[in-house]
């Protein structure tokens, strides 16, 4: 009999969903949670792309020189916070999606339509998001280009969303709200659930009991992660992809020399670094540039993926090398690899950051020769980057 | 202007705003994605949400309802600890499985590095054994004389 009539079929699988764990205040709670680490992510992530495809109007933030570690340490965990807060999030809503019939008109199919698509991406960008860190990349589409799309089309779709719900969400914004969130059922609360107002019946879990879980499950996930970007969380570093102090050096690498294609170039007795500027050029071998003043900093690598690593660099001014093709100060400078190609084989560095004084091209690193995974003969170093822009195995520079 | 004006220019700025955002997002991913790679896209969309809405809510939920049962003779507090550790375990072995499985396929010198096989093994026991410790403290407590209820 149910069968002939969808309405009830859908009202009595939304009645076996229902506990006091769906409730619109739990989902106003979750969803707040969830809104900032959205937000930070977007914000983060926004930032991390203008430092690798700058606007015209872009800022380039040196100091302090742990800024980009900060963002995008930021962006990566709150990005596996995410993880457990939208699948709360969601749990606390699913008897919405059995509602029937699923399109009242226009307005209402739309609506349904922009939550599918809010949906769909947040999986689709948290999942792959998290995955990428782990260097392995399953999907048939460009990682970075769709991150950034959808990282658009779902924080516009969460502004969309908290616009539609607005109601809702003001009447469970405090706690004890009044017991007039009846109209709440309408606009989204599950009929009958909102009396229990968080509290248990035997064997239930009450609604605190169930955010403390979900804080527990986020709190987990975070600590035993965020010891890739954060040196304080190393001894908890349990399940991330990286670890500080691991690689040649003490330093993590994301491309070899072997993968890069470089050892035989990198490994040449003739090389020199090439700088020019205009009809000026100069070649500089290894030994001159040794020969220079050589300065050290304590300057993070940072990845996007999320982990970073301070260390020692110790070489050139990036500023003294300009003033030595007679260059002004304030130049932008192009740099490029030996690596015979790939992404990052030219770098195009901003003023700022060619003429702050812990810019370096770096032939030591924690006190001895450059390992050739992380650049050798020389490589580039400077703060607040992000380290797709530390150019390693340097073949020239140039004042643009 | 009354509070429901406010709240209705509120959603309306929000609403204009977010559709804005979002169509440029939309209007963005042609210009880099090619057709196959925007069909590839939509699929893994719509296999995230169904695996999402078709396995793990109807499971999650089923898993909630056999606790409902096998926790109506524990003390609230304690069936939550218990649901809690289950939730937190669930969630670092999704996380876990999937670092295991990306050791198979991906490649890179000092990237998954750890044996994280172990680190979940380990992880478990710990959270298995202080979550029993803390429902049998609890329960213990709960059945002390004095107390009106077990």
């Amino acid at each position: 009999m149910l069968k002939s009539n969808p309405q009830k079929l859908t009202e009595a699988l939304a009645a076996r969903f229902a506990s006091p764990t769906r409730s619109s205040r739990l989902t106003v709670v979750v969803g707040r949670w969830l809104g900032i680490s959205f937000t930070i992510c977007f914000l983060t992530g926004l930032f991390s792309h203008g430092l690798q495809n700058p606007p015209s109007w872009m800022f380039f933030p040196t100091s302090p020189s742990w800024i980009y570690q900060l963002t995008q340490g930021l962006h990566v965990t709150a990005g596996i916070a995410a993880i457990p807060l939208l699948l709360a999030k969601l749990w606390s809503v699913y008897p919405e999606l059995l509602k029937w019939p699923p399109v009242k008109s226009l307005v209402h199919g739309l609506e349904r339509a922009s939550i599918a698509l809010f949906i769909g991406s947040s999986l689709v960008q948290l999942t792959t998001g998290l995955i990428n860190t782990y260097k392995w990349y399953p999907w048939p589409f460009p990682f970075r280009e769709t991150h950034y799309w959808l990282a658009w089309v779902i924080w516009g779709s969460l502004l969309l969303h908290v616009a539609v719900k607005l109601p809702v969400i003001a009447s469970h914004w405090r706690a004890r709200s009044t017991e007039e969130v009846a109209g709440g059922a309408a606009d989204g609360g599950v009929p009958g659930v909102e009396k229990s107002s968080g509290a248990a019946s035997p064997g239930r879990w009450s609604r605190r009991a169930f955010l403390t879980g979900v804080a527990a499950a986020t709190g987990t996930v975070v600590l035993t992660t965020a010891g890739q970007s954060f040196s304080w969380l190393a001894p908890l570093n349990f399940f991330a992809p990286r670890k500080m102090g691991t690689g040649p050096q003490g330093v993590p690498v994301n491309r070899t020399a072997a993968a890069a294609n470089v050892t035989e170039l990198a490994n040449s007795a003739g090389w020199s670094l090439q700088v020019r500027h205009g009809a000026t050029s100069r070649e500089f071998s290894l030994a001159q540039l040794k020969a220079l003043p050589q300065h050290t900093h304590e300057l993070p690598i940072a990845c996007v993926e999320g982990w970073s690593q301070t260390a020692a660099w110790r070489g050139v001014r990036v500023r003294d090398l300009v003033n030595a093709v007679g260059a002004p100060a304030g130049s932008t400078l192009r740099f490029t690899s030996l690596e015979p190609e790939g992404a990052y084989r030219l770098m195009t560095m901003a003023p700022e950051y060619a003429r702050d004084e812990k810019t370096l091209v770096a032939l030591e690193l924690n006190g001895s020769v450059l390992d050739l995974d992380h650049g050798y003969p020389a490589r580039i170093i400077a703060p607040g980057r992000p380290g797709v822009l530390q150019t390693k195995w340097l073949q020239s520079m140039e004042v643009l | 202007m009354k509070a429901s004006d406010s709240v209705r220019v509120a959603r309306a700025v929000l609403g204009a705003v977010g559709v804005s955002l979002l169509g440029y997002g939309l209007l963005g991913l042609p210009t880099q994605l090619g057709p196959s790679q925007l069909i590839g896209l939509l699929t893994w969309m719509a296999v995230a949400v169904l695996i999402h809405d078709g396995v793990i809510v109807p499971l999650s939920t089923l898993a909630g309802a056999g606790l409902t049962r096998a926790g109506s003779t524990l003390q609230p507090v304690s069936a939550a600890v218990l649901r809690g550790t289950l939730l937190t375990g669930a969630v670092v072995t999704l996380v876990a499985a999937i670092l295991v499985k990306a050791q198979s396929v991906a490649r890179g010198t000092t990237v998954l590095e750890a044996d994280y096989a172990a680190s979940l093994v380990w992880f478990l026991a710990v959270l298995a054994i202080a979550s029993a410790a803390a429902i049998f403290a609890l329960e213990r407590r709960a059945s002390l004389p004095g107390r009106i209820r077990r």
